[in-house]
């Protein structure tokens, strides 16, 4: 097990509600784990109580079966990367060349490893042509890249993605989920998706979603689509296709061609 | 989001000002400094061998000599308000007095003055040479005062202009022209991580005292790193805030410190919000305050560069000395 939740709650300082409820789930090395919930879930919390940016109010957490406290935090936290939802918030440096570094340096690594594993992992998110850029000439998707490049070069094993997607339009997502599944195959890299997604969950190994704290669904993609009720009722929306066949499935039509299947889409939204 | 703001005034040119290593440079602005200052008040062949460093480097750097003047500009005023201070200050009785301005105040005379700086006030906003326009109102001033035009005159007196009033006010205005152009050309041809990491390198014997000095170096930059995206962020409430009816421009002083407060409020959330978001970026990236690092950007020196450091330092050491008494400057 590479990361092991054992009865974890968590709560903010002078709330009185747990946002986490006596969790426990573990992540195997080299797998794909995906966690879903809708905002004030809790679940970009886990994210944090992992790299150890929080404490558990109770509970433990263990990180390759040693357990995460205030002493080895900052050893444990180099297995650890994580890429953050906001592109602007997470990039420290002022070039590209700079924000890649700066990890490298925190854990002093020699400059001319630093340099070494600079070009490599630019040319591997494919910003090597922008490694003098300022971070206001880039897009959110390559500033995304850049955060992604920053975790590599630090030689992680786990890289935990907290709605790294969130802020970015459709094409720069297609390049992150695009990225995520390169670095499961090529690299073998432990990966943590965090999402209200359902759709970019579907690629993992396993899914858990959570409401209120606590774990609602465990199980394979297949196994947590088919609680359709269970889903809705965390506030996730139903991947399109899904909700589309239910629309339809009380409702015969032939469809002849396109215009048609645009009127019948039409009828049924209002109808519902 | 996507308008380029540069920060800073540095300009771009493959020139060996630009080349020159930065910490060479600022060592070189804080000697001058220190050298301008200490020369005689009437020795300008001191101050012209001074002014000639500044020179070398406006000339090698290969950036337009507009780009100095628009910053000397920005003191103009300054400069001239200083050297009339010195000009008329009253010195010491064995000195020449050269002319003597005979001022007397008449009721007329009054009323003129306040109605061209009134006229002034209200047109030099719309003028394309505003100091040209500035000198000429306040020759016409003291021009005025000296002639009563009309009406009798309820008070005269006499302001004189000695031989050395009129050196210091110069030699003065001089000696901060010299340092004006050697502060411009460094932050023309210097970039400002440059100038960060050039602080932080000169700094590192504070390290000794347990002055944390890489904190510090940190802290300027990431300002540098953020301070063009708070101005986006500022461009964005400030139209946010106009489009539900904020006026910045217009209304009493009270109605628009009140409206600053609307800026001001979501300004400083969105602030706090990100330094929490860039701390929980750092600390995950193993950022500890005060641990040791290692650097990316290296910087070496080179032979041109000691060669400027130590003439420079040698015309320094010599000033002293001379400023000693060791000999006759």
């Amino acid at each position: 097990m590479f990361i092991e939740f054992k009865d974890v709650s968590f709560k903010y300082y002078g709330n009185e509600q747990n946002i986490l409820n006596q969790l426990s789930f573990s992540v195997e090395k080299g797998s794909m784990l995906a966690i879903l919930g809708h905002n004030g879930s809790g679940k970009s919390t886990i994210a944090k109580l992992i790299m150890g940016l929080l404490e558990p109010t109770s509970g433990e957490i263990f990180i390759e079966g040693e357990k995460l406290n205030e002493k080895i935090v900052d050893t444990l936290r180099q297995k650890m990367g994580i890429i953050f939802q906001n592109p602007d918030n997470q990039f420290v440096g002022v070039t590209v060349k700079d924000d890649i570094a700066f990890g490298l340096e925190n854990h002093q690594i020699p400059r001319d490893e630093m340099i070494r594993k600079i070009d490599e992992f630019a040319k591997l998110v494919d910003m090597q042509d922008f490694l003098n850029e300022n971070p206001e000439n880039l897009s959110g998707g390559q500033k995304q890249r850049v955060a992604i490049a920053g975790a590599l070069a630090m030689d992680t094993d786990l890289i935990i993605f907290d709605e790294s997607t969130s802020m970015l339009d459709p094409k720069g997502t297609k390049e992150i989920n695009q990225m995520i599944q390169t670095l499961r195959k090529n690299y073998q890299k432990t990966i943590i998706t965090i999402t209200h997604n359902l759709e970019e969950a579907l690629n993992a190994d396993r899914v858990i979603v959570l409401n209120d704290g606590q774990i609602v669904l465990d199980g394979t993609p297949k196994e947590v689509l088919k609680e359709e009720a269970i889903l809705e009722a965390s506030g996730l929306k139903l991947i399109d296709g899904i909700s589309l066949i239910n629309m339809i499935q009380n409702y015969t039509i032939r469809i002849k061609n396109k215009e048609e299947i645009i009127q019948a889409l039409w009828e049924l939204t209002f109808k519902m | 989001m996507n308008d380029k703001i540069v920060f800073g005034q540095y300009i771009y040119r493959n020139s060996a000002i630009h080349k020159l290593d930065p910490r060479v440079k600022l060592c070189v602005l804080f000697m001058m400094m220190i050298g301008v200052f200490l020369i005689p008040a009437d020795n300008f062949i001191l101050l012209g061998i001074a002014f000639l460093i500044p020179l070398t480097a406006v000339i090698l750097s290969k950036i337009s000599l507009f780009k100095y003047l628009k910053s000397l500009k920005q003191i103009a005023f300054i400069m001239v308000f200083s050297f009339a201070f010195q000009l008329f200050m009253p010195v010491g009785k064995n000195t020449t007095i050269l002319t003597t301005l005979p001022i007397c105040f008449s009721y007329v005379n009054i009323i003129v003055c306040i109605f061209i700086l009134v006229i002034y006030f209200l047109i030099r906003r719309y003028l394309p040479f505003k100091f040209l326009f500035f000198l000429v109102c306040l020759i016409g001033i003291i021009y005025l005062l000296r002639y009563p035009i009309l009406g009798k005159a309820f008070y005269t007196t006499k302001l004189d202009i000695s031989e050395a009033g009129l050196i210091h006010g110069s030699f003065l205005v001089l000696r901060v022209f010299v340092i004006i152009l050697a502060s411009t050309s460094l932050t023309l041809t210097t970039k400002p991580t440059d100038l960060t990491n050039a602080i932080e390198w000169l700094l590192m014997p504070l390290e000794k005292i347990k002055i944390k000095t890489s904190i510090f170096a940190m802290m300027i930059s990431i300002a540098l790193r953020f301070i063009p995206t708070l101005f986006n962020e500022t461009n964005k409430i400030l139209k946010a805030q106009a489009s539900r009816g904020v006026d910045f421009n217009e209304g009493k002083f009270k109605d628009q410190v009140k409206q600053i407060v609307s800026l001001l409020v979501p300004m400083f959330v969105i602030s706090i919000k990100r330094a929490e978001d860039l701390a929980d970026a750092m600390e995950a990236r193993g950022y500890i305050p005060g641990a040791k690092r290692t650097k990316l950007v290296q910087m070496k020196f080179c032979i041109g560069d000691f060669i400027v450091f130590f003439v420079i330092l040698a015309l320094l050491v010599g000033l002293i000395l001379g400023r000693c008494g060791l000999y006759a400057l």
